[in-house]
């Protein structure tokens, strides 16, 4: 645990699938898994199934990461929030929110909305991008800094709901009527579904993987 | 288990597994398939709704907004202003927009774009909407036409809409009056319409009113009816006093037009390009029933002093025309000036309205023998204004109409005022005539003679005093003689007793000898 990245790589570890063991994810036992690699194992404990990595990991990363950038371009097109304001109504993108708030003035607003809502999606994707081909490659390259770089992808998925959040805290509050109503855009559920699959795809990359190729082991 | 050769023996004590490697794809690839999906399905929707792109020219860009300003029909959102940008030679402004699918059928050149703001004209307020939501451009579709991407917006917004069931009629009038654009169109107090433009013709003084009339009530005009510009107030003066005629409080403020179709008037359609006249007052619509006008020519000798453009031609009091115009001509071969009154008669207030020109004029000149004469009176004694009688003056000399002239000659009689300074003129003549003078001498002398004459009376008083008494002592004298109780008195009575005896005894024998008259001669038989 405490290990340094830098430690680890140097050393033959003893990583458990090196012994030919899976820890069951339910009740931590170890048991004994050697070359069974795709047939089902199970828990000779709990019984919940064993494996040595995630299953499928890549596969299923690589589908929701795609799926993911696809649902990116309409969730930054279309518009998040309808305003509609005395018979007013006004459409924003997510970046036309930023701009708005910029223009006028209330730059750390602005700053916020565009980190949560632009800059992390976008970070995670590419971060998640940058280790699958990474882990295609084998690249043997900073594996505890890629590894650092998962760990804060995964932490900081979540905060990226900020803006569906005050959308939603928005169309719930105001009502007002004629004075004023707001409505969810077609945007906001591609946004909302943006987040949802890139934590998805962080979910499932197993970054045991990471440190798999780098000591010259195949994927699973 | 950390022992190499034990790890060995048992990887050798263990087969290997044959495996099988299933290479389906997994389950999740559904996911990205699906997000594109949906993803195709979004743009396609949003590029299916976009509609065409135009270009609206308008003057200004007040209130336009590059992707918030509204274009609706109807209050339907139709399309939105992307762009606005000056025009290249700053003459306006060029809006781009995008117009929705929908919207291409009546993208035409009869379709009119304006800026909808709040507004306050023709009596009604309207975009008040827009104070609060902003302007939005109003369109009036229309899918007739050629289809074009590029308009010009109109700045005022049209008063009628090419939906509106109705008709547009053209009026002309020589003044504008204050009918405004917007202002209502009355019948009988009811606003039926609206004014739709008024403007001056550029080629002569006329101001074409266009007006618009609401269906049903387009039904109610005819070729007959009248319309009159109702604005204000409308008092007027007559025997009957004061009358106040108004049509409706927005009317008073800003105008409009009424019409009316006169009672008995044929209704008849009005034809297509038909062009009413639009009267002055409501009064001057009613008086002008008879269209046909027929212009006389009236000379007059005397003065027109008080006669104007427009006073009443009467016949007995009753209005047949009105003077269309005076002037002042000098005729050069007699050397003296003549008064050339210009009069429109209409005919058909004494003749019948279907009569021929031919018929009329035969009519005309039977009255004209029978004595029908023009001539000037005095209409108020106040004022001192003139009108124009007609009246039949039988012993008036006999005159013509000369219709050979280029405007018909009417013959005309002196008027009455004048033909009395006349006569009084004459009078005064002879008086002057008169010896004055030496009748006054004569006059001076007589008197004298006279004043002599009764001074010598003076003279004559006494002796005739005393003349008086004896004549008074003979009367009672007299009296004595012939008094009722003197012997003359009883003489007197016996003698005219026996005179009537013997009147008597005459006419016996007067009877006597008519009835036998031989008794004359042979006496009477009763005495044979």
């Amino acid at each position: 645990m405490g290990a340094r990245g830098g430690v680890a790589v140097t050393v033959r570890a003893r990583t458990a699938i090196a012994c030919g063991c899976a820890r069951c994810h339910d009740c931590g036992l170890i048991a004994r898994l050697s070359g069974v690699v795709h047939a089902r194992a199970r828990c000779p404990r709990c019984g919940a199934s064993l494996h040595l990595r995630k299953v499928r990991s890549l596969e299923r990363t690589w589908a929701l990461v795609i799926a993911a950038v696809t649902c990116y371009v309409p969730a930054n097109v279309l518009p998040v929030m309808t305003v509609t304001s005395l018979g007013k109504q006004e459409s924003d993108t997510i970046l036309s929110g930023v701009l708005y708030f910029l223009v006028h003035g209330d730059w750390p607003l602005a700053l916020v909305i565009f980190t949560a809502s632009i800059v992390v999606p976008l970070a995670k994707l590419v971060t998640l991008t940058g280790l699958l081909i990474s882990v295609h490659r084998g690249s043997s390259w900073r594996p505890a800094d890629r590894t650092r770089l998962y760990r804060v992808t995964e932490l900081i998925g979540r905060w990226s709901m900020v803006d569906i959040y005050v959308v939603t805290i928005l169309v719930a509050l105001v009502r007002l009527g004629n004075l004023a109503t707001i409505e969810a855009g077609t945007g906001a559920v591609f946004f909302g579904a943006v987040v949802v699959l890139t934590m998805l795809a962080a979910e499932t990359f197993d970054p045991r993987l990471i440190w798999d190729r780098s000591e010259g082991r195949t994927a699973t | 288990m950390s022992d190499p050769s034990s790890e060995r023996d048992e990887a050798e004590a263990v087969p290997e597994a044959e495996v099988e490697t299933r290479r389906r794809p997994s389950i999740v690839w559904l996911i990205p398939v699906v997000a594109a999906l949906v993803g195709a399905f979004v743009a396609y929707r949003a590029l299916s709704a976009r509609g065409p792109s135009i270009v609206i020219r308008f003057e200004t860009a007040e209130g336009l907004e590059a992707g918030k300003t509204q274009i609706k029909y109807k209050d339907v959102e139709v399309g939105v202003v992307e762009d606005v940008a000056l025009a290249p030679d700053l003459s306006g402004v060029i809006c781009h927009a995008s117009m929705v699918k929908d919207a291409e059928p009546w993208l035409t050149e009869g379709t009119r774009f304006w800026v909808v703001k709040p507004r306050i004209a023709g009596g009604q307020v309207s975009g008040l909407g827009t104070l609060f939501s902003g302007s939005y451009i109003g369109v009036d579709p229309v899918r007739e036409g050629r289809p074009v991407r590029s308009f010009r917006g109109v700045e005022t917004p049209p008063v009628v809409t090419m939906r509106e069931p109705g008709r547009e009629f053209v009026l002309r009038s020589e003044r504008g009056g204050a009918v405004e654009m917007g202002a209502p169109v009355l019948f009988r107090g009811i606003t039926v319409g609206r004014v739709v433009s008024s403007e001056l013709d550029a080629t002569d003084d006329f101001v074409t009113t266009r007006i618009f009339v609401r269906a049903p009530y387009d039904l109610r005009v005819h070729a007959a009816t009248r319309f009159w510009n109702a604005s204000g107030i409308d008092v007027s003066m007559g025997a009957n006093g004061v009358r106040l005629a108004t049509q409706s409080l927005v009317s008073i403020l800003i105008g409009g037009v009424a019409f009316e179709t006169p009672a008995g008037a044929p209704e008849e359609a009005v034809g297509a390009d038909a062009v009413f006249p639009l009267y002055a007052s409501q009064s001057d619509a009613e008086e002008r029933h008879f269209t046909h006008t027929v212009p006389y020519l009236l000379y007059f000798d005397e003065s027109v002093r008080g006669l104007a453009i427009g006073a009443p031609v009467e016949f007995r009091g009753i209005k047949v025309g009105e003077v269309a115009d005076v002037r002042l001509e000098f005729d050069r071969k007699a050397a003296r000036f003549r008064i050339p009154v210009l009069v429109e008669i209409e005919p058909e207030r004494f003749t019948d309205p279907n009569a021929s020109d031919a018929e009329r004029r035969a009519t005309i000149d039977r009255l004209v023998a029978a004595g029908l004469r023009a001539q000037l009176k005095t209409g108020n004694l106040v004022t001192g204004q003139l009108i124009v009688a007609l009246d039949m003056f039988p012993s008036a000399r006999p005159a013509q109409v000369v219709w050979n002239a280029p405007v018909p000659e009417f013959p005309t009689v002196p008027a009455p005022l004048q033909e009395i300074t006349a006569n009084l003129t004459q009078l005064v003549q002879r008086l002057g005539k008169l010896p004055v003078e030496q009748i006054g001498a004569e006059l001076r002398d007589s008197l004298a003679a006279l004043r002599m004459t009764l001074e010598g009376t003076h003279d004559v008083g006494p002796a005739l005093k005393t003349t008086l008494a004896e004549a008074n002592q003979t009367l009672g004298s007299a009296n004595a003689l012939i008094g009722p109780d003197s012997g003359m008195d009883t003489e007197l009575r016996r003698t005219l007793f026996e005179l009537s005896e013997a009147a008597r005894s005459l006419g016996l024998a007067a009877e006597q000898i008519q009835t036998q008259p031989q008794s004359l001669l042979f006496g009477k038989k009763g005495s044979q």
